[in-house]
């Protein structure tokens, strides 16, 4: 059924106390769904929620404000940074935060762990039969990669969408048949919103040096041929290495096969030049990219799933030969930490960073040795995102440590004369200037961080002094 | 020998600390122009701290002090017990020169680069190049652009002649001659403006930011070809134990065969020589 007001939608559906809803995250910090759809609920006086969205930023300042008023009582995601990150970090939850990762959130919905009640799901378009699409309509976003596993698997899907076409999809990304109910609102959100959190390529010399040496470490490594596969993030030191990865394709006359994950729009230019056959997009970085995969058919969406589920034999990351990945914190056992800080609290999580470490041939760690007087090498990582048994190097501005698992790079590295060091001596190199940091006191446990496989990877804790 | 001088203003924490990662030859840590009057007391105290605790051993590293009265005297004082290699003295001149020797009166003064940027300079350029400190003299463009009151021009024309006196007296002097930083951050241009700087006869550039060492490292490196060549030259000249001969239907004679041992002596210094000529 379609809707046009929330009272009326709301009215329908089946509310009740301890209800879980999931929301995906694929327009940012312009997202206005969340927000609306909980207020709505909190008029309707819904207690205990538990919210499931595949990532939560400060913009959702509803879900602060029912944290605070005990009204959401859990939280199941994959990445959470602002002040609700903060509020949750202080023990704010009356339950427990759950931080998973995309592969994983996917896997978790298929086997119905954690099942979901409702789906509110932001779509940029439907048409008249339903179909839902990100790629048309006044806010258009791209892929609907994050949100296919709750249309196919929450007991009720409603999709929310501020356009609808007179012409029908031909190519839906959730289809009619998923779909239980519409919701029309005056707009999704802010579609320039989806650009928050990203960056143009760095500027910074210290992060270009990083840039230039991971690049440089790829080469050394012999990854660069026809054929190779590759992923990097949307930050700006990871925009550096993709530029610099689409400089050596050009110069030597090599194609890729696939670069995967976020897309941005270097990564659409690599398409367009023909560095690369085929993107596979699991979430739109920026306008760039949405428009590519409007018009460009080997521009593929793909569903969180096929991108990164353990369990889905045709997950795309199995293929992975690199994948370039930041880090807050990497400890002396190659565990890195992009949950929280230091101190424990959240500012952020895994998102696609443990999947894709664990399934690629070659997972890089890009980051600065220290940031002010903070280590990034420490004895013990705060939070444990990503084991270690799947990093195999790490750059900084520095040096390059490499995990003493991966004999075969060392030698290769010897062969080819790039120096490098253990990751205790680039440790020692990061104490001279920022002293050893003093062990951080743990406090009552908040939640934990989930594997991709469904176990408990490492505890959370409250920040303290709360 | 430094290829590259990286000015690193003084007074910002995370540019001092990572000033050995960009790669320069010679870091010039900034107390003057970069430094605002209320904030040289502030730089003075983060520098020597800087020095103190994680002076790069394999960069070389000078402070470009203050010249007038009144800070020259300051700067010296802050600089009494640190391990510099030298300071960069602004708007050279012999009278300035004598009152940086007259604040030393317990040891001997640091090494000298002057830097000429005045129009006065250029009138006593072989007596600065010749004076006991100084081991290098390092144009300052800018100033003397706005000095002479000339325009800028797309090949840098204005400043052809003091480019050429510097190198003139460094030659003159055998001191090491220093260019003036390239202003814009545009790669290319900052390629060509290394070119004519090497094609001049200077032996080095200075740098204004971060990302202009690698192509004045690459440019005033000697190139591939320079070290075949010079090798080539200097295994001929001890294999014949003559300081004449022929090579190529060219003549080599002396001053021919100790350029190609300065210029290899360099492609040592920064590991540019092929394997088998590194031992």
């Amino acid at each position: 059924m379609t809707f046009k007001t929330l009272a009326a939608l709301f009215d329908e559906l089946p509310l009740h106390d301890g209800m879980t809803v999931s929301f995906h995250h694929h327009l940012r910090d312009g997202d206005a769904v969340m927000n609306t759809i909980l207020e709505a609920m909190e008029e309707r006086d819904v207690k205990d929620i538990h919210l499931r969205a595949s990532a939560l930023f400060p913009v959702h300042t509803v879900a602060e404000r029912l944290v605070a008023a005990g009204r959401i009582e859990r939280i199941t995601t994959n990445y959470m940074n602002g002040p609700l990150a903060l509020l949750v970090s202080k023990g704010s939850l009356r339950g427990e935060v759950v931080m998973q990762t995309h592969g994983g959130r996917a896997r978790s919905l298929i086997d119905n762990e954690r099942p979901v009640d409702v789906a509110f799901l932001a779509a940029a378009a439907v048409d008249r039969d339903g179909n839902a699409t990100g790629r048309e309509g006044k806010n258009p976003f791209g892929s609907m990669g994050y949100a296919v596993e709750d249309a196919l698997h929450a007991a009720v899907t409603v999709i929310v969408t501020d356009t609808v076409l007179d012409e029908p999809l031909t190519n839906p990304q959730i289809p009619a048949r998923e779909v239980d109910h519409i919701l029309l609102v005056d707009a999704i959100g802010d579609a320039q919103g989806i650009m928050s959190g990203t960056l143009e390529m760095t500027k910074d010399p210290l992060g270009k040096r990083i840039a230039r040496d991971a690049v440089g470490l790829l080469d050394a490594l012999g990854i660069f041929r026809d054929g190779v596969s590759f992923q990097s993030g949307a930050g700006g030191t990871s925009l550096a290495i993709s530029a610099g990865f689409n400089r050596i394709l050009a110069e030597r006359g090599l194609t890729a096969s696939f670069f995967s994950g976020g897309i941005t729009r270097y990564q659409v230019e690599a398409l367009e030049e023909g560095l690369v056959e085929r993107l596979y997009d699991v979430q739109c970085f920026d306008d760039v990219a949405v428009a590519s995969l409007a018009r460009n058919d080997n521009h593929i969406a793909i569903s969180a799933s096929r991108y990164a589920n353990p369990k889905d034999p045709e997950r795309i990351i199995k293929d992975l030969d690199v994948v370039i990945l930041g880090a807050s914190q990497v400890d002396v056992d190659f565990n890195v930490n992009v949950t929280t800080d230091s101190y424990g609290r959240i500012i952020g999580g895994s998102g696609g960073h443990a999947d894709t470490a664990e399934e690629a041939k070659l997972t890089v760690i890009v980051a600065p040795l220290f940031r002010g007087r903070t280590p990034l090498i420490v004895d013990r990582v705060r939070t444990i995102t990503t084991p270690g048994k799947d990093v195999d190097c790490l750059v900084t501005e520095r040096g390059i440590a490499v995990n003493p698992a991966r004999k075969d790079l060392q030698d290769r590295l010897r062969e080819q004369k790039v120096p490098f060091f253990t990751i205790e001596e680039l440790q020692d190199i990061c104490h001279r200037f920022t002293g050893r940091p003093a062990e951080t006191k743990r406090h009552d446990r908040i939640g934990q961080v989930e594997s991709r496989h469904g176990t408990e990877q490492d505890t959370l804790h409250k920040i303290k002094g709360e | 020998m430094a290829r590259s001088y990286l000015f690193i203003p003084g007074n910002v924490p995370r540019m001092l600390t990572n000033a050995d990662v960009f790669e320069a030859d010679a870091l010039i840590i900034d107390w003057e122009d970069a430094i605002h009057a209320n904030e040289k007391d502030e730089a003075r105290e983060l520098t020597t701290a800087y020095l103190e605790s994680h002076r790069p051993e394999d960069t070389l590293v000078y402070v470009r002090i203050n010249s007038e009265a009144g800070l020259i005297e300051k700067d010296i004082e802050a600089l009494r017990e640190s391990t510099i290699d030298g300071v960069c003295l602004p708007k050279a001149s012999s009278s300035v020169l004598a009152r940086y020797e007259e604040l030393f009166s317990d040891k001997d003064p640091y090494p000298v680069i002057a830097l000429v940027e005045t129009p006065t300079a250029f009138f006593e350029l072989d007596r600065i190049a010749a004076h006991e400190h100084v081991f290098a003299l390092f144009l300052g463009g800018e100033d003397f652009r706005t000095a002479i009151r000339a325009q800028r021009t797309e090949n840098d024309e204005e400043i052809l002649l003091a480019r050429s006196m510097v190198v003139l007296a460094a030659r003159a002097q055998d001191v090491t001659a220093v260019d003036t930083p390239f202003t814009s951050l545009q790669e290319e241009g900052l390629a060509a403006d290394c070119l004519r700087a090497k094609a001049l006869g200077f032996d080095a550039k200075s740098a204004i930011h971060p990302d202009q060492v690698a192509t004045i490292n690459r440019t005033f490196s000697p190139s591939e070809k320079e070290i075949r060549n010079a090798l080539r030259i200097v295994k001929r000249h001890e294999e014949e134990e003559s300081m004449r001969f022929s090579l190529d239907g060219k003549m080599v004679d002396k001053p021919v065969i100790e350029r190609a041992k300065s210029l290899l002596e360099k492609a040592r210094l920064y590991g540019l020589l092929p394997r088998e000529d590194k031992e």
